[in-house]
């Protein structure tokens, strides 16, 4: 356990830590791209978005990449292909911090991910505030906040940054550049809690939390999902940003006539197949029951190890129906009255 | 080696190009195939049994549908390759019965060259792969023969477009840019080109088999503005009826 150290980045230091971070890995960042943002390679502390809302995929894909070749056929034989960079996210929310809690205890527990470990521990992560927008429910599952699963925490001052540290390697961070830090006062705090409680009060998004797997235990018939099954184009847009998705697929390529790649990539259970087993049997073969499975395998399958949702809006954001998660829920509960 | 034969029937001549264009990796699959008849890449001729067979292009008139016959008959493997051949493409989606285009056309009725209303070749054989595209991705072709040539069961694309756009972190130009986009019911495999480019998908590869919803793709087309004989045109284009609502 990590004691929480605060300290005080002024701003006039602020590009200067940033530029210090490079020792530790390449930076990545939040950039706008067009009407998106996304975590790229930066140089230079102007290229980064510091008030993004959210990136379309989120910083899952450093550790399970969108596509990632994982082994190469060659003589015969299956070779490992394991290059592991040291990189340091630069701005990542506490939502995301949050998802990607939620993905170690899946690929961090027994059978451990090899791929993912490796990434994993070479990334340093340097969480930042944010203000919610009209997507955002994070508030509601708690996730707003990170206790942990960051090195570093930047909380926005009038004049610098609150900065939390909150690793061993965070330690080390503050440490080397300790000359750029000052010691908060109290006005600090007293800006944080304001900024926090702004922050707090301009949630427009609420899930009600209260007894959701009850509910959506005695919800499986309710006409809900019938209706969201007719809107629904099972495009699976709302998985490929999801940063708590962890459903990925296997597929062999041939490079040439004797060698041949095998690459994993992510997969989506809004398609046909990503239900059928060996001998043809396929156990969610309608859109309605792929459309209800995302619902519970966000807020149902284990509700004591917490919600597999951290509330970040991106499956709103980018549904092309529009198809909003809270409200679906909302209507589920309203229909079981 | 296995014995391969190229067939085209009445389409742009794309699609059998395209197997050309694999230039170097062409090699890779001479490895494994001899080629028994390819128009395009030699003037040699064998009429015989054939492994695989790749037919391109519709079904537009009777000599097509012998060729077609033909390459059913004398293969055990038969790829309907591009979407003439796998939905009839933008000659198939032309209304109407053959006598009235001719008339309206040339004037007469008469048919001396034996004219067929334009369909797709899964509609007239049963075929053992059916790769869309307009043109399809050629590297998928070639994964295809590959994997037949090493007896492997080739596996069936089953996402939409979307997949392929979000897993290269694409801007969505229908939510972000209110761009006519179908990659919502298209089936997937071509990467996303058209959305790497800021284009809209406009449904080459033909709807995602059995899973489309184009009812909801037809409200959210509408929803943004576009007028219903546009949206009903855009569904057309390569598709003929399939995509209904
Ligand atoms: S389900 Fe939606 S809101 Fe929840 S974590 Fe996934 S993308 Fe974010
Ligand atoms: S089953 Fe669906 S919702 Fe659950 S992790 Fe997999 S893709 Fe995501
Ligand atoms: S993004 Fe929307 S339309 Fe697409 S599968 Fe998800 S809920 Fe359905
Ligand atoms: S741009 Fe088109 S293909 Fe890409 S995610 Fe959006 S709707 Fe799908």
């Amino acid at each position: 356990m990590i004691i929480l150290r605060y300290v005080k980045l002024p701003s006039e230091n602020f590009e200067e830590f940033f530029n210090s971070l490079k020792r530790w890995g390449t930076v990545y960042a939040p950039v706008k791209q067009g009407n998106i943002y996304a975590f790229k390679r930066v140089d230079t502390l102007g290229e980064v978005s510091l008030n993004y809302t959210r990136t379309m995929l989120p910083p899952k894909k450093f550790f399970v990449r969108p596509k990632d070749t994982l082994l190469k056929l060659k003589n015969g034989r299956w070779e490992e292909i394991r290059e592991v960079k040291k990189i340091v996210l630069f701005g990542v929310h506490s939502c995301d911090i949050h998802g990607l809690q939620i993905l170690d205890k899946v690929y961090l527990n027994d059978p451990v991910d090899p791929y993912y470990k490796a990434r994993r521990e070479n990334t340093i992560i340097i969480g930042i505030s944010c203000m919610p927008d009209e997507y955002c429910f994070c508030k509601s599952l708690g996730t707003h906040f990170a206790m942990h699963g960051f090195d570093l925490f930047l909380h926005e001052l009038p004049d610098g940054w609150l900065v939390r540290v909150g690793s061993v390697k965070g330690h080390e961070i503050a440490w080397v550049n300790e000359s750029l830090f000052e010691d908060v006062t109290e006005e600090d705090l007293k800006h944080f809690k304001e900024f926090e409680e702004k922050r707090s009060a301009s949630f427009k998004k609420h899930l009600n939390k209260e007894g959701l797997a009850d509910m959506l235990d005695l919800a499986f018939d309710s006409p809900v999902w019938k209706r969201y099954e007719r809107i629904c184009l099972g495009c699976g847009n709302c998985n490929m940003v999801c940063p708590t998705c962890r459903c990925y697929e296997v597929c062999d390529y041939w490079i040439n006539a004797y060698e041949a790649v095998r690459v994993r990539r992510y997969d989506s259970c809004f398609m046909e197949t990503h239900g059928l087993v060996a001998g043809g049997h396929n156990f969610r073969p309608t859109r309605l029951d792929r459309f209800r499975h995302r619902y519970y395998c966000k807020s149902y399958f284990d509700p004591s190890a917490g919600f597999n949702c951290v509330g970040c809006g991106r499956c709103d954001e980018f549904c092309p129906a529009k198809i909003e998660h809270v409200k679906v829920l909302d209507e589920v509960r309203e229909a079981l009255k | 080696m296995l014995k391969l034969g190229v067939f085209e029937l009445t389409d742009c001549g794309g699609c059998a190009l395209n197997i050309l264009f694999l230039y170097d990796k062409l090699f890779d699959l001479l490895k494994f195939y001899e080629i028994k008849e390819f128009h395009m890449a030699s003037s040699f001729k064998e009429h015989d049994h054939l492994d695989v067979a790749i037919v391109t292009g519709t079904v537009s008139s009777q000599r097509d549908l012998e060729v077609l016959k033909h390459a059913r008959n004398y293969s055990n493997y038969l790829i309907a390759l591009g979407t003439c051949a796998t939905h009839g493409s933008v000659q198939g989606a032309v209304e109407g019965k053959i006598r009235d285009k001719l008339e309206k056309v040339y004037g007469t009725r008469a048919n001396p060259m034996r004219a067929l209303d334009s369909k797709p070749v899964v509609e007239y054989v049963a075929v053992d792969f059916a790769l869309p595209g307009c043109p399809y991705d050629k590297m998928e072709l070639y994964q295809l023969l590959i994997d037949l040539a090493k007896g492997i069961e080739p596996v069936k694309k089953d996402y939409p477009v979307c997949i392929e756009c979000k897993l290269n972190e694409y801007e969505c130009v229908l939510v972000k840019k209110g761009v006519p986009c179908l990659g919502p019911i298209t089936l997937g495999g071509c990467n996303a080109v058209c959305i790497r480019s800021g284009l809209g998908c406009i449904g080459c590869r033909g709807p995602l088999p059995k899973e489309a919803n184009p009812t909801s793709e037809f409200e959210i087309l509408k929803e943004l503005g576009y007028d219903e004989e546009y949206i009903r045109k855009k569904f057309k284009t390569f598709a003929r009826g399939e995509l209904r609502w």
